[in-house]
């Protein structure tokens, strides 16, 4: 699904270049539930953004199911964005004068389907349990379920992949748990889900745990939840 | 389709942000309604001229006793020009068709038993009627034996008619003018205001000998009308008359004319001078406030574009391309600038609507200058709107996100 070779990416920061990400070999296979842990500002965001199409590596190759990445037109990445990626962000980044479901049909919109909008906004509302929140602006919903609308939106366009870059860096330990229980879901629905993180409670939900130390991948391996699992 | 969606998204943010919206479409507004005002006026005058023009005749030219009127200066009644000038127009310049000299006098008394009123005299030649283009619609006009006879014959214009008669006929009635008696042979049809503002049905038309030699007691006209043969040498045969005209008043050369040529292209020339200096003002003006409106729409777009950094981001990471933010930039700036160029088409025909009711401002068809007002607001629109669209649209996700 995800298979990044060499790659590096850098910055220039006032004449001085800085190498955020250094010599990256990664793959992450289809239906994978995988978290990226790294103290902030160590790259890691910056790593997901390229993953996630929304940024291009400075050297190196990114192929996302069979397509090299680094060769697109951003015409091209745009529509890799729109149609098989699927993101949710630490502030939820929601339109604050729209509602919950305008919110949720952005990606439709960007979309070649034609189909009625509002019905698909409320059937993932639905699955995210806000059946009853279609209407509410993002400022008369709390945070987490705020985040929820964001994972909405996320759906909206039924994508493979979902990325989230610190989900639950704004929520309180209940709403938490809650997206990560829509994560598991997620995962379980064969869906391919990258979590950057800094917390490890989040990232040991995960089946998988990458930790990157100055730019580069210091660990890879499967969690105690999955070895626990696997033990059974 | 996408591009409805797109536009959707873009009302909605107009929607959304109903004062910076108003606020855009201010500068619009004002120079668009000028701008109807303008064209409609500008257009009304343009054709009164045209129908000035075809009133006095495109193959005519009118002689007109004196220099011209001199602002401040009052001048004496001239009293040069001469019937016998008129008929050596006709028999020596070979281009001439006709002419028809006359006699006017305004704020002449005229009564009819016991009610008075105020009547224009016109004492002319029976061919006064022809090249004139007036028909007397009840009755008759003159005719030659009446002039021959210093007949106290008259035809009247029908303001008098309902000054004077309130429905009785009156032709073959007896009216009193400037105290000699008259009889009514005929009534003229309707003509309306002339362009200065004179009623053209408080005429009353009598021959021409009889007004000389029994009403103003004069042996000088006040003009004569020439009717050419061939147009295409209008300018020769002005010059013809000018010459004969001299020749005949004995000016010595350098000495003024006592008499003025108006020819139709003078009229087209000054009737539209006073229109047209009017307008250009009017034009700069309501161009100053375009651009103008321009001006504000670019800023306030670039404000919102700021602003709104992070929704542009939000939209890109879901998918929008680079042409899909430009578009709803693009559409948001042209919908509100031609939302302002329909509110200011509207404001500028109340305007024009008022304007008519309380003055005698003509103005001419509504749609064109409606259709010219919101095609500018949509350029200004597109103008105003594509820089920030473009910034918009090259903004890096990314940087948009934090």
């Amino acid at each position: 699904m995800i298979n990044v070779q060499n790659l590096s990416k850098v910055f220039n920061k006032d004449g001085v270049e800085v190498e955020v990400l250094k010599d990256i070999n990664l793959t992450i296979e289809k239906g994978e539930f995988v978290s990226i842990m790294a103290p902030s500002g160590m790259g890691k965001s910056t790593f997901l953004n390229i993953l996630g199409c929304l940024d291009k590596p400075s050297s190196g190759s990114y192929t996302l199911d069979g397509s090299p990445v680094q060769n697109m037109e951003d015409d091209e990445l745009s529509q890799v964005r729109n149609s098989k990626l699927g993101y949710v962000f630490q502030s939820f980044h929601l339109l604050p004068r729209m509602t919950a479901w305008e919110n949720v049909i952005l990606p439709l919109i960007y979309s070649d389907d034609d189909s009625d909008m509002k019905e698909k906004a409320v059937e993932v509302l639905n699955s995210v349990g806000l059946g009853d929140r279609i209407n509410h602006l993002p400022r008369e919903l709390s945070g987490g379920q705020q985040q929820r609308v964001a994972i909405a939106r996320a759906l909206i366009n039924n994508p493979r992949i979902i990325f989230a870059d610190e989900p639950t860096g704004n929520l309180d330990s209940s709403s938490s748990a809650e997206v990560m229980d829509i994560f598991r879901t997620l995962h379980a629905q064969g869906r391919t889900l990258v979590v950057v993180t800094h917390d490890p409670d989040v990232g040991s939900q995960a089946d998988r745990m990458i930790e990157m130390k100055d730019g580069r991948i210091s660990s890879d391996r499967p969690t105690r939840s999955l070895s626990e699992e696997n033990a059974k | 389709m996408r591009i409805i969606r797109m536009a959707s998204q873009a009302l909605q943010a107009m929607k959304d942000n109903k004062v910076r919206s108003f606020l855009m479409m201010l500068g619009v507004i004002i120079g668009v309604a000028t701008l109807t005002i303008i064209t409609s006026s500008v257009m009304g005058a343009r054709s009164q001229v045209m129908s000035r023009v075809e009133r006095f005749g495109l193959d005519q030219i009118m002689v007109m006793a004196g220099a011209g009127r001199k602002p401040g200066v009052p001048q004496p009644t001239p009293t040069t020009l001469k019937v016998e000038d008129a008929n050596a127009v006709l028999s020596e310049i070979s281009n001439v068709k006709d002419v028809t000299p006359q006699i006017n006098r305004r704020d002449i008394p005229i009564k009819y038993q016991n009610k008075n009123s105020y009547a224009v005299i016109v004492a002319t030649n029976p061919n006064w009627s022809e090249i004139w283009n007036t028909q007397a619609e009840n009755g008759r006009f003159l005719n030659e034996s009446e002039v021959a006879r210093l007949s106290r014959v008259a035809v009247i214009g029908q303001t008098l008619v309902n000054d004077l008669f309130e429905g009785e006929d009156p032709v073959g009635k007896q009216i009193n003018v400037a105290n000699n008696p008259f009889e009514i042979i005929g009534v003229l049809e309707k003509k309306g205001s002339s362009p200065t503002g004179l009623d053209l049905d408080s005429r009353l038309i009598i021959p021409l000998t009889t007004g000389m030699k029994r009403v103003f007691n004069q042996d000088y006209i006040t003009n004569i009308k020439i009717v050419v043969n061939d147009t295409s040498r209008m300018g020769d045969t002005v010059n013809d008359v000018k010459m004969l005209l001299r020749e005949r008043h004995n000016l010595a050369p350098g000495v003024e004319d006592d008499f003025t040529i108006v020819t139709p292209t003078l009229v087209m020339a000054l009737a539209s001078k006073v229109a047209s200096t009017f307008s250009i003002f009017l034009i700069l003006v309501s161009l100053v406030s375009l651009v103008v409106g321009a001006v504000v729409i670019a800023n306030i777009m670039f404000i919102s574009v700021n602003e709104r950094k992070s929704e542009i981001g939000i939209r890109r990471a879901v998918g929008a391309t680079k042409k899909d933010v430009l578009a709803q930039f693009l559409i948001e700036s042209v919908t509100v600038s031609a939302l302002g160029g329909l509110i200011g088409a509207v404001l500028g025909v109340i305007t024009l609507n008022l304007l008519s009711t309380f003055s005698k401002m003509q103005s001419g068809a509504i749609l064109m200058p409606i259709i010219i007002a919101i095609t500018c607001a949509i350029i200004v629109g597109l103008l105003a709107g594509i820089q920030p669209a473009r910034k918009a649209s090259n903004l890096d996700p990314i940087e948009a996100l934090k």
